[in-house]
């Protein structure tokens, strides 16, 4: 019987008993006699949801919006650019597809570019700001910097791994015809892989502009900046505005990587 | 079949010349098991070989190691082709103008046209630069041409190769191995994957060009009426060892039968010690 019960409450059980009891706990230390959202909550956000019919559309502020929209693609394009250009060699050396036999890939150059990559992705780009402000101000190229980093190594990441996927044929048939790791990788690797690298390029690109529209508090304009702006003033209509424009950017970049992809199709 | 007692090796007569291959004593292990057993051969140029074996006998693990992709245990040496040995041989011309391999389809890269497939043969020989700018601007478009034209896909120049059939991607690869033009031609099973008709296509088009110029040919395959029209020299292998070096006219189906079955095949001696051991 208590054989029977042990095995019952191996592992995974045993884990879940554990969870359930710490939800149990979690709710018997709720003060229940207080109110969970605040007195003026539901009228707040009732308000809000209204402010949507009609957002604010009058020419000047979407001007401002036009102008806001630009300068966030505009950062979110530099970083990515600068992100790409970074996360390509370090995706291509942490691969190992520049190792010259197959037996010496994953060794000491593709474990330590990991690490790197690492690093520099466990770090969100809101503290990556925090450090360039201190060192280069408030400035443009803080924000651009600090979203380069994270997402190089997220990058970096990513396209090693699609590289590793590649079909195995192909790339031995190329270093069978005397080919070099660099030209395998020229005429293999990075026709082979295209497709995803692109896929997951432009996906990065919107995770850029929603990072780029945050980064208004290290003092770059966008539409980040004119939500905190208008939020300070309670004007919702123009949070709604905003909030349309970078939904809109958003989507474009996703029709325009679809766009992309299909040319590629093979 | 009694009839049929093959030496376990053909060993050279002393007054043939310095075989253009030769392997001594190679052999290859990897973790628990036997690649190949050591091994001791000579080839000389021109010849048409055939390796025949079931699965698992050593025949893909003796193509690479010839191809130069595996280092054979006792070191580089024991392969040599031209006095060379492929192992020891960094990536680029001079590994590409020795030695060639054509596998079994699904070799091709999918994503380049069929025109960039064909250059990737001159990639021994083109530096980097020539290389990056023939991705965009195709250089020696002529050459590649011709090549395709010898395996009777000029027209398909631009297509995709996932668009054309299996025989014809089979053709392809051996445009590029046209390009890339090696003193040794290896084929690792070329005709798997095709039926009988594409098959005598593409084996009669790897012979015939290869022949053409003179040049060696080694190639796994399993069918025996394949072998006796189109190969000059026939070798058996099993359990990672050799069991036969035949001319290739003394191939028969029996032969090829008991070499794939291993019941009835006490006549081979160099098998009845394994028998008794796996049984």
């Amino acid at each position: 019987m208590r054989q029977q019960l042990e095995t019952w409450l191996s592992g995974p059980r045993l884990l879940t008993l554990g969870i359930l009891a710490a939800l149990a706990w979690s709710l018997s230390r709720v003060d229940w006699q207080q109110p969970i959202a605040h007195g003026g909550g539901g009228d707040a956000a009732l308000q809000a949801l209204l402010a949507l019919f009609p957002p604010e559309l009058s020419p000047e502020f979407l001007r401002i919006c036009l102008v806001a929209s630009w300068h966030t693609l505009a950062y979110a394009v530099a970083g990515m650019s600068l992100a790409v250009s970074l996360g390509l060699p370090l995706g291509v050396l942490a691969s190992g597809a520049l190792a010259e036999r197959p037996a010496s890939r994953g060794r000491i150059l593709p474990t330590s570019v990991r690490l790197v990559l690492a690093a520099m992705r466990s770090v969100h780009e809101l503290v990556w700001a925090l450090l360039f402000v201190a060192a280069v101000g408030l400035s443009p190229m803080a924000a651009i910097l600090a979203m380069a980093i994270p997402y190089a190594g997220i990058l970096g990441r990513i396209y090693a791994e699609l590289l590793q996927d590649v079909p195995a044929e192909p790339i031995a048939a190329l270093e069978a015809t005397g080919a070099s790791p660099l030209r395998s990788l020229l005429y293999g690797y990075l026709p082979m892989a295209l497709p995803d690298l692109l896929s997951y390029t432009f996906y990065r690109l919107e995770c850029g502009i929603r990072a780029a529209a945050i980064m208004s508090f290290v003092g770059i304009d966008g539409i980040g900046f004119q939500i905190e702006l208008s939020l300070a003033d309670l004007l919702f209509r123009q949070v709604w505005t905003l909030l349309i424009f970078l939904v809109t950017l958003v989507v474009a970049v996703d029709w325009w990587s679809g766009r992309v992809r299909r040319s590629l199709a093979y | 079949m009694s009839a049929v007692r093959p030496a376990r090796t053909r060993e050279p007569a002393a007054v043939e010349t310095k075989p253009l291959i030769s392997i001594n004593g190679a052999a290859k292990v990897y973790g628990q098991n036997r690649g190949l057993s050591p091994l001791s051969l000579g080839i000389q140029g021109g010849e048409r070989v055939a390796l025949v074996g079931p699965s698992g006998s050593g025949k893909t693990t003796l193509l690479r190691l010839l191809a130069g992709g595996l280092v054979p245990d006792r070191g580089p040496d024991a392969v040599q082709i031209d006095g060379r040995a492929p192992a020891a041989l960094k990536p680029g011309s001079e590994l590409a103008g020795l030695v060639g391999i054509v596998s079994q389809r699904f070799d091709l890269v999918p994503h380049l046209p069929v025109l960039h497939n064909v250059l990737a043969g001159r990639l021994g020989y083109w530096s980097l630069a020539r290389a990056a700018i023939s991705l965009a601007w195709p250089l020696e478009r002529r050459a590649a041409h011709d090549a395709l034209a010898q395996v009777g896909l000029a027209d398909k120049i631009n297509e995709r190769p996932a668009h054309l059939s299996g025989g014809e991607q089979q053709r392809v690869a051996i445009a590029r191995m046209l390009m890339q033009s090696p003193l040794v031609t290896l084929a690792d099973e070329p005709v798997a994957s095709l039926d009988p008709a594409r098959a005598e296509e593409v084996m009669a088009l790897l012979v015939g060009l290869t022949a053409e110029q003179n040049r060696t040919l080694i190639a796994s395959l399993h069918t025996a009426s394949l072998i006796r029209r189109h190969f000059t020299r026939v070798i058996g292998l099993r359990a990672s060892r050799l069991l036969f070096d035949l001319p290739a006219e003394q191939l028969t189906d029996g032969i090829l039968a008991e070499l794939y079955n291993l019941a009835g095949s006490n006549d081979l001696e160099p098998l009845a010690g394994l028998a008794a051991r796996d049984g």
